[in-house]
């Protein structure tokens, strides 16, 4: 039953968030979403976009975002997702998370460079 | 988790393709914008992308079987974290598997006496006759009652009787004539029970009728060892007693009675008898659809038919006839002990849940930047809840199929010291089986356990300070302020819960004392009594059974050893008969009779036999036969009770008057007053006796007692009785006839019985205080321990400032007494409430019984400081520059 970690895996949670901070903006389609985070990072984060979507459909599930067919602004189908208030919760926890973390890896870190 | 993801998959599975498609061709889109030809803009977005195909089958695979998936991983790593730990993870497996395991014993026995219905067809609508009046109800039943009942056509389907216990058949005409276990019933019993017939027929009305012939049905039990099970066996005859008898059935092996029999003869009953002596037990089943109210307007109908059959002084004007369920009449007063075992054992298994919830806490403690960083990571909180209670789950589920080894084992422990007088379990407590009941109830407890000393340290762990917890870079961080706390309440709780179940045990261990304490009224040491059968033909005047008594009498005086021989027609102690009598010239009042009293009927050397002391008058002779006038001794009790002022020896008592003809006899002489014996056990005061001369007693009942009890003979002697039961056995054969003996048990044993219940639940309670105390021990000096080991440096620091050694130590030793003093008044309190429950089984002590009050207590705070006295000890060792380095 043994498989391989995945990327995904690993970030799981932070790609969640950061998904849907994306989604504050208003409602997006997959391929909008990963040049969204690659962008506002100054393509520091390279979105795997092949984790994006096992990753939206989870959200999905869970009630984090909902989502609906449309047109996109190049006249293409595409899916778009919007949060859901649950899903606004749950990026405030998270948000809230790992503000907290950083602080605590930031204080370790400069404890260690003594 | 929705049925209709899998069932949507298609469709999803269409969308999502088409998702993907959508998002490549955005991609390229995007990609043509920057000036990359079509080609090289579709071949980048695929490229960027990666498979579509392993995206799409990793939603799936996230859709299909998530939960299962998750459990595997959370079992998988709880299981590696517990490997990891294993002297955690052994204890707190053994302390759950004891406390399961003492559940899962004593909810066998529960199972097998109250929950597992009769093994009867139908058992819920098989119902037990009883006389019902102010004082409650009890089961027994003459021939003109049984007759009545019978006529209650409209509530029962069947009514049929069957013996209490019975006087034993002798089957003879072989070399070594046996006593075995007949039983009188009518002919409806078969019917009524459902009892499969193997081969042959059941009795029919006709051989139920008197002079219906002597016919008899064999169990499955006697069929196979003695006839082989063959069924010619059908039609031949059988010796019983000195007759032959028709053997027309044989019954199933499936057939099994509380009482079990060897074979059964018919009652016979003369159904025209007036005949008021109860000797046997009714049974009925109720027609379909019938309520009790019916049953119960019915009977009221029918006592009002008995009066005015029989006089108004044949049923008390408060009393009446009525009906319990045959499976509540089965299990009698045993429901209530079993079920304040129960909550002892609840007791335990609460003490090991603490402990267990404790060791959990501690390891929870070191493992916080563990849980720190998962959720730093991402992992919700519910996630670690679940990842912990995998692990608790994981552990109770050992410990539980642990526990139910242990339990079987303490099943085995529990019939061994069984009081005898359990319903229900069989003969060797063959009963009492493993079953889906017991599976199920195991399997329950084991996940509530697991639950329940899980979720707390899970809640507690589950709710970390991730910036405290990172920023903490030492051992010392120690158990955090809440989780702190949460072990000290389970400590408290632990230490009260185990005081309330010592003091339990302690109330039962002076109730068993005083009970050993209690003088019987007679001698048990050294002295045997067997049981010889009189039914038959031969035994229905009292001339043949006052012949044998002289001559075995003479026989057993004559072995050597042998000081004395009695003979009566019940044992002390072992249940008798009572009688109305009246005192002769006394005016009784508004009252049919005088009173009651125990009623036994002995030979002259009864009382030298069981040494019961003569206090005044004469003791009976040999003379005192049935030409010599009526005599008759009452007891100390019977005098006080009747003669509060007077001389009993003055006056005559008349036995059984209006009780039917077998009691028709003159009034008796009283000619002496003998000691008390606790024959209703000894917690009860000795209630008034009537003994009367065996050569004494009318024809007729000499033919009742012959056929409802069997003679008992006892004999005390210089040496170990059990040697010479061979000589006796042999000297009884010869003065009888070659009549058998049987029952051959010692009054010390005897005795022992009529304590074993006392006995038993006092070694339960023992055991399960114990096994409590050793928990609570464990937990507390795990806490403490604990507690010392991480606070190594603040102690180090301590030393270092100058504290003293003894300092550290009493200190660390005042924090653990002070838990256990919170517990122990606690449970004390606890103790004053729950006692209450136990007030039915205790004798000699009251409920709040100082001694258990003071020395339990006193007892839990020794065993509490000596755990606590050896991580105080570890305490004063601490070296200040160790510890200092640790930072």
């Amino acid at each position: 039953m043994k498989r391989p970690p995945e990327a995904g895996d690993i970030l799981q949670g932070t790609l969640d968030m950061l998904i849907l901070r994306t989604l504050v903006m208003g409602p997006a389609h997959g391929h909008t979403i990963a040049e969204v985070i690659e962008h506002t990072s100054e393509n520091a984060l390279e979105v795997e976009q092949g984790s994006l979507y096992p990753a939206l459909h989870r959200l999905e599930d869970r009630g984090m975002v909902s989502s609906q067919w449309g047109v996109s602004e190049n006249n293409r189908r595409a899916k778009f997702y919007q949060l859901t208030s649950k899903g606004k919760r749950e990026l405030n926890a998270a948000t809230g998370r790992w503000r907290r973390m950083t602080r605590a890896i930031g204080l370790i870190l400069g404890e260690s460079h003594e | 988790m929705s049925l209709r993801r899998f069932t949507n998959r298609t469709r999803k599975d269409r969308d999502l393709t088409e998702e993907i498609d959508s998002h490549l061709a955005h991609a390229q889109d995007a990609n043509a914008a920057r000036g990359l030809p079509q080609e090289e803009a579709r071949r980048q977005a695929y490229v960027r992308f990666g498979n579509p195909r392993s995206t799409r089958e990793r939603v799936w695979r996230y859709r299909s079987l998530p939960w299962m998936e998750d459990i595997w991983r959370d079992l998988r790593f709880a299981l590696r974290g517990l490997s990891k730990t294993p002297g955690f993870t052994i204890i707190a497996i053994l302390v759950i598997a004891v406390g399961i395991g003492v559940n899962t014993a004593v909810f066998s026995v529960i199972n097998a006496v109250l929950l597992k219905p009769l093994t009867y067809p139908d058992p819920k609508s098989l119902v037990e006759m009883r006389n019902t009046g102010p004082q409650g109800s009890f089961a027994g039943a003459n021939i003109p009652k049984f007759n009545i009942w019978h006529q209650q056509a409209s509530v029962f389907q069947r009514v049929a009787a069957y013996d209490f216990g019975g006087a034993g058949l002798n089957i003879t005409g072989g070399d070594h004539p046996e006593q075995v276990q007949g039983i009188h019933v009518s002919a409806d019993y078969f019917a009524l029970f459902g009892a499969p017939v193997v081969a042959g027929r059941t009795f029919t009305s006709a051989e139920d009728s008197p002079h219906g012939g002597h016919v008899t049905v064999l169990s499955y039990g006697l069929w196979k060892s003695r006839y082989g099970a063959d069924p010619r066996v059908v039609g031949t005859t059988i010796q019983l007693d000195g007759q032959p008898y028709l053997i027309v059935g044989v019954i199933g092996r499936g057939f099994v009675t509380d009482t079990p029999a060897d074979l059964w003869v018919p009652f016979q009953f003369d159904m025209n008898s007036q005949d008021m002596a109860h000797y046997f037990t009714v049974a009925a089943r109720l027609k379909l659809g019938v309520t009790m109210a019916q049953v119960n307007a019915q009977l009221r109908l029918a006592a009002d038919e008995y009066r005015r059959i029989y006089g108004k002084d044949s049923l008390p004007a408060n009393g009446g006839f009525g009906v319990v369920s045959l499976q509540e009449a089965t299990i009698g007063d045993t429901r209530f002990p079993l079920l304040v075992l129960l909550g002892a054992v609840g007791f335990v298994l609460l003490i090991a849940c603490a402990n267990v919830a404790n060791l959990l806490l501690a390891r929870a403690s070191s493992r916080k930047r563990e849980f720190a960083t998962r959720a730093a990571l991402g992992a919700g909180r519910s996630q670690i809840i679940r990842q912990l209670l995998t692990e608790s789950l994981a552990l109770s589920l050992a410990g539980g199929a642990l526990g139910l080894i242990l339990g079987f084992a303490g099943v085995r422990f529990l019939l061994s010291i069984n009081p005898g007088n359990i319903p229900r379990i069989g003969e060797d407590g063959s009963a009492v089986t493993l079953d889906i009941n017991i599976l199920l109830f195991t399997l329950g407890i084991s996940l509530l356990t697991g639950i329940f000393f899980g979720l707390i340290p899970a809640i507690s762990a589950s709710r970390p300070n991730l910036a405290a917890t990172l920023n903490e870079n030492g051992s010392h961080s120690g158990i955090g302020f809440r989780s702190g706390k949460l072990r000290s309440a389970l400590v408290i709780g632990e230490m009260a819960l185990t005081l309330v179940l010592v003091i339990g045990a302690a109330l039962l261990i002076r109730t068993f004392l005083k009970l050993q304490a209690v003088d019987t009224g007679f001698a048990t040491h050294n002295v045997i009594s067997m049981a010889m059968s009189m039914s038959g033909d031969r035994f229905q005047k009292t001339a043949p059974v006052a012949q044998i008594i002289r001559d075995g009498t003479d026989r057993v005086l004559a072995v050597p050893g042998v000081l004395d021989v009695g003979v009566s027609n019940c044992l002390p102690m072992a249940g008798g008969f009572g009688m109305i009598f009246d005192v002769v010239g006394r005016p009784k009042g508004n009252s049919p009779f005088t009173g009651g009293a125990g009623f036994y009927s002995i030979s002259w050397r009864y009382f030298d036999a069981l040494t019961i002391p003569l206090l005044r008058g004469r003791s009976f002779t040999e003379q005192d036969n049935g030409a010599a006038p009526g005599v008759i001794i009452i007891n100390q009790a019977f005098a006080r009770q009747y003669w509060p002022k007077g001389d009993p020896l003055k006056d005559r008592i008349q036995i059984g008057p209006g009780a039917g003809p077998a009691f028709a006899e003159g009034p008796r002489q009283v000619v002496g007053i003998v000691g008390d014996t606790h024959d209703g056990g000894p917690n009860r005061d000795p209630f008034p006796m009537m003994y009367i001369p065996l050569a004494q007693m009318p024809d007729l009942e000499t033919a009742l007692n012959s056929r409802v009890a069997p003679l008992w003979w006892i004999i005390r002697s210089q040496v170990n009785p059990r040697t010479l039961a061979a000589p006796i056995t042999a000297a009884l054969r010869d003065a009888s006839g070659g009549l058998p003996v049987a029952h051959i048990r010692t009054m010390d044993e005897i005795e022992a019985r009529n304590t074993a219940r006392q006995r038993f639940n006092m070694l339960l309670l023992t055991v399960f205080g114990s096994a409590g105390l050793l928990m609570a021990a464990i937990g507390v000096y795990g806490v403490m321990s604990y507690s010392v080991q991480q606070r190594t440096q603040e102690l180090g620091v301590r030393m270092a400032l100058g504290a003293q050694a003894s300092n550290l130590r009493n200190m660390v030793i005042r924090q653990g007494m002070m838990l256990t003093l919170i517990g122990v008044v606690i449970g004390t309190g606890g103790a004053f409430w729950l006692t209450r429950f136990l007030a039915s089984f205790l004798f000699g002590v009251k409920t709040l019984d100082p001694i258990a009050f003071i020395v339990t207590p006193l007892l839990l705070l020794a065993v509490a400081l000596l755990s606590i006295w050896i991580p105080a000890k570890r305490a004063t060792r601490v070296d200040p520059m160790t510890a200092l380095r640790l930072e």
